[in-house]
């Protein structure tokens, strides 16, 4: 039996380099194809979580646990293999843009191909009818021969979903992921997500610049701000003073210090 | 707060000193260097210039001549296309090694994950090491190394070959390297989050991201070997080089001549195919 739980954490801390708090006394508890958004202002600490979230980085010290597992106990192959089980889209898509789109896509599959397969594929795509049915789900099947870079932001942040879809994990996480594109392709992509979450039994949690599209689409919201859980809620008990005070100039009153600030080689070049 | 920003009429000495100091090296290298312009003007000066040049016309054209050609004409490419590779065998590995992002952090923060022990210290050595091997290799001219591999493996392409290997691996492996710290960390973080080992996030994040532009470097650096593998044939390192020596020696000028055709003909075909191939990518 898998626990209900997808993501418990308790008491996460993170600390960057020069000392910079980026979250603090963090607690969540996300439960198996829950649906979650999260909102806040820039700095507050979104992105550094949904980091600890798909084990990019680790927390400097309280515990994670996923699916019941404690992160911190994962090396070399036991934590590819958790990793697999994550999806991630984020806000840049960050596809490489030299190679066709149907590699980006298949590179969904790399943590489930040895290294001489994912070479071969290179070479000779294999599951070349995998990558086309994700990209006909997305809405651009026709691209599937093109060169990454050739395509417009909207496009290759389907091509970014398609390699998740391939990818097939438990969670997907979505960080930002309509922050470059317009408004109304904007709640198509959220639409599309959570269609694919709903279909497929994923737990989704997504970062949303937009408050709307958050109290829109997803019953439960959580505000961040400087490192900070300000609130944890249902979506009909969000008010606009909450809203308001997440949004004000103001550290809340149990403030994490500094808003952590990316190093300079991540910021993001638009 | 910050003193007042110099303006341009303020009296500042240094613009004095440094052209004054200027002026200095100029003049004493304009002696030491022996830099002469009347020998352009006297009888005698004027004799040999006159006499080089015009044995210089006509180009030798003979079949013989040409025939015997083919072969140094040949070796030169062959000089510069197996250096180039020997080059890019040094350079690539050396590069590597000398990328702080790959050597201190992986290719992605795993220090995060591993910490810093003695297994950071020793990459540490390692970056070293490969950085002062890079500076070494580079900073002797290719020509001095021909010099020592023709005294080391002796008369022929190969000491050439070494040479350009070596000189080149120095320049490829700085360039490489400056390439690799450029590459867009992103969308490597984004295939390690797949669940990616590290092999298949170089292959398929990492790779493509240098490919086009090493290619490119590289086939400029080929360009230039074809020219350096001239000059390296006056130490006695092979090809067309070696027959422009010979013929000077022989004050067969208008052998000269032919060669340096044949010469420009090779570095402008390189430029072209090199532009050509590098429009493409």
């Amino acid at each position: 039996m898998k626990p209900a739980q997808q993501y418990h954490l308790d008491g996460v801390r993170k600390v960057f380099g020069r000392g910079q708090v980026a979250l603090e006394g963090f607690d969540l508890k996300v439960a198996r194809g829950e649906r979650v958004a999260l909102i806040g202002p820039s700095g507050a600490g979104k992105t550094t979580l949904f980091r600890m979230l798909n084990c990019t980085i680790r927390p400097t010290s309280g515990h994670l646990r996923i699916g019941g597992q404690e992160v911190a106990d994962l090396y070399g192959r036991s934590l590819r293999e958790m990793r697999r089980r994550i999806g991630t889209i984020y806000q840049q898509h960050n596809l490489v843009p030299r190679l066709r789109v149907l590699h980006n896509v298949l590179s969904g599959r790399l943590g489930s191909w040895s290294l001489l397969g994912s070479l071969a594929s290179l070479a000779r795509p294999s599951q070349l009818e995998t990558a086309h049915r994700a990209l006909t789900d997305v809405g651009i099947g026709e691209k599937l021969f093109s060169r990454t870079d050739e395509l417009s932001g909207g496009q290759q942040q389907r091509v970014a979903i398609a390699r998740v879809l391939v990818q097939d994990p438990d969670v997907i996480l979505a960080d930002e992921p309509v922050s470059s594109v317009d408004p109304s392709l904007a709640e198509t992509i959220i639409k599309l997500l959570i269609a694919i979450s709903d279909d497929t039994r994923k737990t989704l949690l997504v970062n949303l610049h937009s408050t709307d599209l958050a109290l829109s689409y997803f019953p439960r919201v959580i505000g961040m701000k400087a490192g900070v859980k300000l609130f944890d809620t249902a979506t009909s008990r969000v008010t606009p003073e909450l809203l308001q005070e997440l949004y004000s100039g103001h550290a809340p009153v149990n403030g994490a210090g500094e808003p952590y600030r990316e190093p300079e080689h991540r910021r993001t070049a638009v | 707060m910050n003193s007042t920003p110099r303006t341009l009429g303020s009296r500042s000495i240094f613009p004095y000193v440094f052209g004054g100091l200027f002026l200095l090296v100029l003049a004493d290298s304009w002696r030491r260097a022996e830099v002469d312009p009347g020998i352009f003007f006297e009888a005698e000066g004027r004799e040999h210039l006159w006499r080089f040049v015009t044995g210089m016309y006509p180009p030798e054209l003979s079949w013989d001549f040409l025939e015997l050609m083919v072969r140094p004409t040949l070796e030169t490419i062959q000089i510069s296309v197996m250096g180039t590779l020997i080059a890019v065998l040094i350079g690539f590995p050396l590069g590597l090694l000398a990328t702080s992002t790959f050597s201190f952090q992986g290719i992605l923060h795993e220090s995060e994950y591993r910490g810093f022990g003695p297994r950071h210290a020793f990459k540490v050595c390692l970056y070293g090491l490969a950085r002062g091997l890079l500076s070494l290799f580079r900073c002797i001219p290719e020509f001095v190394w021909a010099f020592m591999f023709v005294r080391a493996v002796g008369l022929g392409p190969f000491p050439g070959v070494l040479a350009i290997g070596v000189a080149y691996g120095g320049m490829l492996g700085k360039v490489y390297s400056e390439i690799f710290e450029s590459v867009n960390e992103r969308p490597l973080e984004a295939i390690q989050s797949t669940g990616a080992g590290r092999l298949q996030i170089f292959f398929y994040g990492w790779f493509p991201q240098v490919l086009p532009n090493i290619t490119s470097y590289t086939l400029y650096r080929w360009e230039c070997a074809v020219r350096t593998s001239a000059i390296l044939g006056l130490v006695g390192a092979g090809g067309i080089g070696q027959q422009i020596e010979i013929s000077i020696r022989m004050f067969n000028f208008h052998e000269v001549t032919t060669l340096l055709i044949i010469l420009f003909s090779l570095v402008a075909g390189a430029d072209y195919v090199s532009a050509k191939v590098r429009s493409l990518l």
